[in-house]
């Protein structure tokens, strides 16, 4: 069918209105669809953020549920509001992420089909968070690469600036495992807690191992 | 120096028009773009391209460093079209830096979107290479700027599409014979099912000129680089040689036509005095789908997917001055097309016996 008001391309869009109960549908191509005005509507039709907008429309629904409470979160470094954050679904900064983190952790596991980051790091100027260096502390009081660490730096990055991405990811993965087993329990899912468990055990045995094995050998590759 | 583009081959059964890896980071000293007022804009700008003048020397290339509202609006343009820049990045007024290297195939946009966005492009399948690159570039880098990150959301990006790897892959693959037919809306469909997002380059709505399309992850948040990198090269080299099976098959059972397809287009460019970016576009693909099949040649070899990207409306005006009005803009984009398409090999016209008998019976 084609487009009742180009009558040149293809109509991909049915339009249904409905004015005093009368039903009345429209058939227009993406292009005519665009130029018209849809009111909200239009926004799916604007071809420059298509992907990016549908975070919006993920929060835009519950939001309105919801209490108003959570519109007042204001990110104290930058002032970005949840609800300016839901309009255009935009951070302003990175501290957002982790203000905004137990708003939006589920919205954004449905965008993106995971919440958890793998691969590459950073190699350089990492600032350690509290519990990777709870897990450094326990895991590398022996470690002769620790003593050379000045304190308050990263735990990826030796004192020569240099990285070791290996351990850096095996903390990376404890800490989300150690999430994991955290919400298992809570969901009594023992058989997926059980796995998390023993693959914590896993990586932090062989952690030590490494260490014990060639520490110094170690302290001086990286 | 050659500029990326004018080194796409046209070999057979190679599809591939170019490679692309995208990577957003953004500094740890400052909010998001965004949330960035024109001053402190301007000095994180500053900052970060004082802090990299040196990167010449590390890519061994001539790099030129400046700000968009230096650049002219038609040049700003022409970048656009050529992707250098995106179209976000061109509206914007805040103060935006820009790197680029003299063969146009590493550029950095700083305060864009995000702090830093590095783009590497690369002739035909190269994502590898590519990759390699990138990260070394992305050390050289952090080495000097810190990159906000957290280990549960990986780099953190400006808006949520783009967080974790930060990493867009994207392919451009030609697919003249294979988009035209009937199941080629499912195929793609079957594909995006991957994670991949597949789009038209050229044209409006539906409709794509020059059967180009763009093949690029749609998540970039818990898939590694590489697991990411494998996704693209994995869909696009599936379309890739979908495509040969049906240009094989077409070039053994209607070899006259697809000649005739070839030829026909070439001598409409040769000799049209005006030419529309949607007839430029689809002569241009018959003519590139000719020679990477065979049945027709240039004297020389040459790269037609740069008369691709010199037919857009702003990289005409920069070539060949501002028209006067819209219409004139077909002259210009025929004028253009006289002058760059190359000769063809005369000797090389194919016998025609094969194909006659076909068209006969």
């Amino acid at each position: 069918m084609l487009c009742e008001r180009c009558k040149i391309r293809e109509a991909t869009i049915q339009y249904t209105e409905v004015v005093n109960g009368v039903k009345k549908e429209h058939n227009f191509c993406t292009q005519c669809a665009r130029e018209m005005n849809f009111g909200d509507v239009s926004a799916i039709f604007d071809s420059e953020f298509p992907f990016s907008k549908i975070l919006s429309a993920l929060l835009g629904e519950e939001g309105k549920n919801e209490n108003a409470d959570l519109a007042q979160i204001v990110c104290p470094t930058c002032h970005t509001t949840y609800q300016e954050f839901v309009e255009n679904s935009r951070f302003g900064c990175p501290d957002c992420y982790e203000v905004f983190d137990i708003l939006i952790s589920d919205s954004i596991k449905q965008l993106q089909g995971s919440d958890q980051h793998k691969g590459k790091r950073p190699k350089y100027g990492l600032k350690m968070t509290a519990e990777s260096r709870i897990t450094e502390k326990s895991e590398t009081d022996e470690s002769p690469a620790k003593e050379k660490k000045p304190a308050g730096k990263s735990s990826a990055v030796s004192s020569a600036g240099k990285p070791d991405p290996e351990r850096a990811e095996r903390i990376g993965e404890i800490r989300a495992l150690k999430k994991k087993l955290k919400e298992a329990i809570r969901d009594e899912q023992y058989e997926v807690a059980a796995k998390c468990r023993d693959r914590i055990k896993e990586l932090e045995k062989d952690g030590s191992d490494k260490k014990n094995g060639g520490g110094a050998d170690h302290a001086e590759m990286v | 120096m050659l500029k990326w583009y004018e080194q796409v081959g046209m070999e057979p059964e190679n599809n591939y028009i170019s490679s692309r890896i995208r990577l957003a980071r953004n500094w740890n000293e400052y909010n998001f773009p965004n949330k960035l007022d024109v001053i402190a804009g301007g000095e994180m700008v500053e900052r970060l391209e004082y802090g990299l003048k040196d990167l010449g020397e590390m890519e061994e290339e001539k790099f030129l460093s400046t700000t968009l509202d230096k650049i002219p609006e038609t040049e700003k343009a022409a970048m656009r079209e050529r992707r250098v820049i995106n179209s976000a990045i061109a509206g914007k007024n805040s103060p935006t830096g820009l790197m680029l290297s003299e063969s146009e195939d590493i550029s950095i946009v700083f305060n864009g979107d995000d702090h830093i966005r590095m783009q590497l492009l690369a002739p035909n399948q190269n994502l590898n290479s590519l990759w390699e690159k990138a990260d070394k570039l992305d050390d050289y880098i952090n080495a000097r700027f810190g990159y906000a990150y957290d280990e549960k959301y990986g780099y953190l990006t400006s808006f949520p599409t783009n967080v974790g790897t930060g990493m867009r892959a994207n392919i451009v693959v030609h697919l003249p014979a294979l988009s035209s037919g009937k199941q080629f809306p499912n195929l793609i469909a079957q594909m995006t099912r991957f994670g991949v997002a597949i789009r038209g380059v050229y044209g409006e709505g539906r409709e794509n000129y020059g059967s180009f399309y763009d093949i690029s992850n749609a998540k970039t948040l818990g898939m590694s680089e590489r697991e990411i990198m494998d996704l693209v090269t994995k869909v696009a080299s599936q379309l890739n040689s979908q495509e040969n099976q049906v240009r094989a098959m077409s070039l053994k059972n209607h070899k006259t036509e697809r000649q005739d397809e070839a030829y026909k287009s070439y001598g409409l460019m040769k000799y049209a005095r005006k030419l529309s970016m949607r007839d430029a576009l689809t002569f241009l693909s018959q003519v590139i789908a000719g020679i990477s099949d065979g049945i027709i040649a240039t004297k020389k070899p040459c790269s037609l997917y740069k008369m691709v990207l010199g037919i857009q409306p702003s990289n005409l005006m920069l070539n060949r001055g501002e028209p006067q009005d819209k219409g004139n803009l077909d002259i210009l984009r025929a004028e253009y097309i006289r002058k760059e398409l190359p000769e063809l090999k005369e000797n090389d016209i194919p016998e025609q016996g094969e194909g006659k008998e076909e068209t006969n019976g």
